[in-house]
C-alpha cells in the first residue's frame, strides 16, 4: 500500500515539461554597479519529488539561451552569440539533481550538475519545497561564476557572479 | 655615510644608480662635464613584414589594400619642413601681411638633431601636425582663401583673430608663398564657439564644401571633377559600384555631393562622399586599439600610429586593390623609378617626423569640461548603466575597443582569433565599411569621451546633436537628418544604434547631461 501511494504521488509530479510560472528562471548580474535583471522565457522541467523517497526523487530543468531577456534586444542577441551562450551550437542550458537530502521542514539540499555549453559543474544548492495543493512550490536561489562556464570574458564592468533564482510550481 | 659603507652597498643599488646613464647616455652639458641625454630610438615603420598584416582586410578580402614596398617607400625623398604662417580672412589680415610674407626667407624648422628631450619631440610633433604636405592646391588654393566669398559660401569657422586654421602659408623661399593643404590639423582642429582652437578634436573644417567651392570657382570641367572624384573614392570592385554611378552622374551632381558633406566630416581619400566619415577625435587616441572608423589600422603600439599617419597622408593612393589602383597606375609604372606627381605621393615623412607627430598626438589631453557633475548627470549615469551602454562604451575609456560588424558583413571565422570583435551589429548605415576602399566590414566602437566638444555624431556624421540620437523620429523615412544627408534625398531615416529611444523626456535629459560630462 505504501509503495502504491509513493508510485501514484510520483506520477502526479512527473508531469511533462510545462511552465507553472511565467518565467521560472530569473537571474541578476552586476553591470557597472547596477543590478541587471533578466529571465529566460522558455524553460522546461521534469520533476519527480517525494520527500519520503528522496533517493528516487529528481529535479531536472532546461532553459533555452535563445529566450534570454534582459530588456534590451540587442544585448540579448549578443548574449546568445559565440562570446556568451553560443545558442546556435548549444541550444540548451541544463541542470539536474544528482542527489537530494532533507535539511528540515520543507528545506532541502541537492547536488546539481549544471551544464552550459561544454562546461559542467556540480553545485550544492539549497532549495525549499513547500506543499501546495497536490504539488509543491520549489524555490532556490544560488550563484554561479559565469567565467566557469565560458560565458563572456573577464570584464571591468560586468560582474563574474550571476545570481540565479528559480521559482517553480509543480502539481 | 662613510666610504666603507658605500662600498658595502649591494650591487643592485649601484645598478639602479647608473641605470639612467645606461638608458639615456652620457655627454657634456650644463652639469659640469656630464649631463643626461635623451636617446630616442627611431623605429623603421614601413617594412614589408610589418605592412603585411597591419591593416585589416577589406570587407571583400580579394580587394584588400596592397601597400607599396619597403624599398619603394624608403626611396621617396623625405619632406623638408618649412616654417608656416597663419591664413587670415581678408577682413582680419594685418596691414602689409601679404607683402611681408613675400619678403620672408625659407626657414627649415624640423631637425631631429635638435630634439633633446621628450618635450622637444612633442613640440616638433605639433609643428608637423600642422604642417601641410601639399602645396599644389590639393583642396583649395591661394586665390580661394584670399576671396571673401570663399568664407561666406563655405561658412568657414574662424578663430577670434580671424584666422582660418585649416590651411597654412608655406614660405619655401623669398617670394615663394604657397597655400598648404593636407596637414593633420586640417581635419583634426576644431574652432570652438569662443573662437579658440582645440587641436586634435573632431575638426570642423568644411573641407568638402570648400572643395566644391574651389571646383566651381575654378571652372573645373566635368571630366576633371570626375577624374579627381575617381582618384579619391572609386572602388569599382564593390558590388553595384556606387562611386562609379556617382561619377557618371555628372558635374552638377558631383558638386552637390561634395557640398552635402557637413563640417565635422570629410571625404578623405579611400572613403566616400556618399558615406562620409566623421572626422575622428584624436584626443585620447593613444588608448584606441584600432584606427579609422572601420578599424582599418591596428593600433598596438606607437609604430602602428606612425604607419597610419604615413598611410593616411596619401600613400594609400598608391595602394593596389586587386589589380585596381585609384590613380590608374600599373605596378610596372609604380615601380618604374619615375616619380608620381600627385599630392602626398612623391615624398614622405621621415621616420623621425612620424615619430614626432605620433608623440604629439599621444600627448593630447582634453580641455577642462564646462559640464560639471550634477544631480541630473548622476541620474544619467545610472541610466547609462541600466540601458546597457556600458557594455560597449565601457568606462574608463568609454569604449570596449572592439569592432562591431555592419549589417551585411559575415565575420570570417579566423577574425575571432585575430581581432577584438563584438559580434553583433548595431544596425548603423553599412555603406562606409562595405562600399569603400577603406571598408573592413566593421565599425570601431567609438569612445564617448569628449562628446561635449564634438559633433556631428555617428560614423557618417548624420546627426548634429546628441539629442537627435535619442529621437525616435530619426528612424522614419520622412526624417530630415540634422547632419549629413546624401545630396540625392530630402529625407532619410537614420537607422541603427537604437538605444535609449524609449526613455522618457526627463531620463533622456539626464542621460545626455551625463554624456556631456565625459
Amino acid at each position: 500500500m505504501r509503495l502504491l501511494f509513493v508510485a501514484l504521488f510520483s506520477f502526479f509530479l512527473s508531469v511533462p515539461a510545462g511552465f507553472q510560472s511565467a518565467f521560472p528562471v530569473r537571474f541578476q548580474i552586476k553591470n557597472a554597479g547596477i543590478t541587471v535583471e533578466g529571465h529566460f522565457s522558455e524553460s522546461s522541467f521534469d520533476v519527480q519529488f517525494n520527500p519520503k523517497d528522496l533517493s528516487n526523487s529528481y529535479l531536472r530543468g532546461k532553459v533555452l539561451p535563445s529566450s534570454i531577456n534582459t530588456g534590451i534586444g540587442l544585448r540579448d542577441k549578443h548574449l546568445q552569440g559565440r562570446q556568451y551562450f553560443q545558442s546556435a551550437s548549444y541550444p540548451e542550458v541544463q541542470m539536474h539533481s544528482k542527489r537530494i537530502r532533507s535539511l528540515g521542514k520543507n528545506q532541502y539540499e541537492g547536488v546539481f550538475e549544471i551544464q552550459i555549453k561544454d562546461f559542467r559543474q556540480d553545485k550544492t544548492i539549497s532549495f525549499s519545497a513547500i506543499p501546495k495543493g497536490k504539488g509543491y512550490e520549489f524555490e532556490a536561489k544560488f550563484s554561479i561564476n559565469r567565467l566557469d562556464f565560458g560565458i563572456g570574458e573577464k570584464s571591468l564592468v560586468l560582474g563574474d557572479e550571476v545570481v540565479v533564482e528559480i521559482k517553480l510550481r509543480k502539481e | 655615510m662613510g666610504k666603507n659603507k658605500l662600498v658595502q652597498l649591494p650591487l643592485w643599488t649601484w645598478i639602479l644608480a647608473i641605470l639612467p646613464l645606461l638608458a639615456f647616455g652620457v655627454g657634456k652639458g650644463k652639469w659640469g662635464n656630464f649631463s643626461v641625454q635623451f636617446i630616442q630610438e627611431i623605429p623603421r615603420i614601413w617594412t614589408d613584414l610589418a605592412m603585411k598584416n597591419w591593416e585589416l582586410p577589406n570587407s571583400n578580402p580579394e580587394f584588400s589594400a596592397q601597400p607599396v614596398s619597403e624599398e619603394f617607400y624608403y626611396s621617396l625623398p623625405e619632406r623638408v619642413i618649412f616654417k608656416t604662417y597663419p591664413v587670415y580672412h581678408p577682413d582680419y589680415e594685418p596691414d602689409g601681411y601679404w607683402e611681408w610674407l613675400h619678403e620672408q626667407e625659407a626657414e627649415i624648422v624640423f631637425d631631429p638633431k635638435n630634439l633633446k628631450t621628450e618635450e622637444d619631440w612633442i613640440r616638433a610633433g605639433e609643428l608637423l601636425f600642422d604642417y601641410p604636405i601639399d602645396t599644389l592646391g590639393a583642396v583649395i588654393g591661394t586665390e580661394h582663401v584670399r576671396d571673401r566669398d570663399f568664407y561666406r559660401d563655405t561658412q568657414m569657422p574662424l578663430t577670434s583673430e580671424g584666422v582660418m586654421p585649416f590651411a597654412k602659408w608655406v614660405v619655401a623661399g623669398k617670394g615663394k608663398v604657397y597655400l598648404g593643404n593636407l596637414s593633420c590639423g586640417m581635419c583634426h582642429t576644431r574652432v570652438m564657439e569662443d573662437g579658440s582652437l582645440l587641436k586634435g578634436a573632431q575638426g570642423n573644417w568644411p573641407g568638402d564644401k570648400a572643395f566644391a567651392y574651389a571646383l566651381e570657382k575654378d571652372g573645373a570641367s566635368e571630366k576633371a571633377i570626375q577624374n579627381v572624384t575617381g582618384f579619391l573614392f572609386s572602388s569599382p570592385f564593390v558590388a553595384g559600384d556606387p562611386h562609379g554611378k556617382l561619377i557618371a552622374s555628372g558635374k552638377d551632381s558631383l558638386v552637390a555631393a561634395y557640398r552635402a558633406v557637413p563640417e565635422g566630416a570629410f571625404g578623405r581619400q579611400g572613403t566616400s562622399i556618399l558615406y562620409p566619415p566623421q572626422a575622428p577625435n584624436l584626443i585620447g587616441v593613444k588608448d584606441r586599439k584600432y584606427l579609422d572608423h572601420g578599424g582599418l589600422g591596428q593600433h598596438r603600439n606607437i609604430e602602428d600610429m606612425m604607419r597610419y599617419i604615413a598611410m593616411n597622408q596619401a600613400l594609400d593612393f598608391l595602394n593596389f586593390y586587386g589589380d585596381y589602383n585609384p590613380l590608374g597606375l600599373t605596378k610596372e609604372r609604380l615601380y618604374s623609378g619615375q616619380p608620381i606627381i600627385f599630392p602626398g605621393t612623391y615624398d614622405r615623412h621621415s621616420d623621425e617626423q612620424l615619430l614626432a607627430i605620433a608623440k604629439y598626438v599621444y600627448s593630447l589631453t582634453p580641455p577642462e569640461n564646462p559640464n560639471k557633475l550634477s544631480t541630473l548627470s548622476e541620474k544619467g549615469k545610472i541610466i547609462f548603466a541600466q540601458q546597457g551602454c556600458v557594455t560597449c562604451h565601457t568606462p574608463p575609456l568609454f569604449t570596449n575597443n572592439q569592432l562591431t560588424p555592419a549589417d551585411g558583413f559575415e565575420i570570417p571565422e579566423e577574425h575571432y582569433g585575430k581581432y577584438d570583435i563584438f559580434d553583433i551589429s548595431v544596425g548603423t548605415d553599412p555603406g562606409y565599411t562595405l562600399n569603400t576602399r577603406r571598408g573592413t566590414g566593421y565599425y570601431k566602437i567609438p569612445s564617448l569621451l569628449g562628446l561635449w566638444y564634438r559633433g556631428p555624431f555617428l560614423h557618417d556624421a548624420s546627426l548634429a546633436k546628441l539629442e537627435d540620437l535619442f529621437d525616435p523620429a530619426r528612424l522614419r523615412g520622412d526624417y530630415v537628418p540634422t547632419g549629413f544627408k546624401p545630396h540625392t534625398v530630402k529625407t532619410r531615416a537614420v537607422k541603427g544604434h537604437e538605444f535609449g529611444m524609449d526613455l522618457g523626456k526627463e531620463d533622456k535629459e539626464a542621460l545626455i547631461a551625463y554624456l556631456k560630462t565625459l
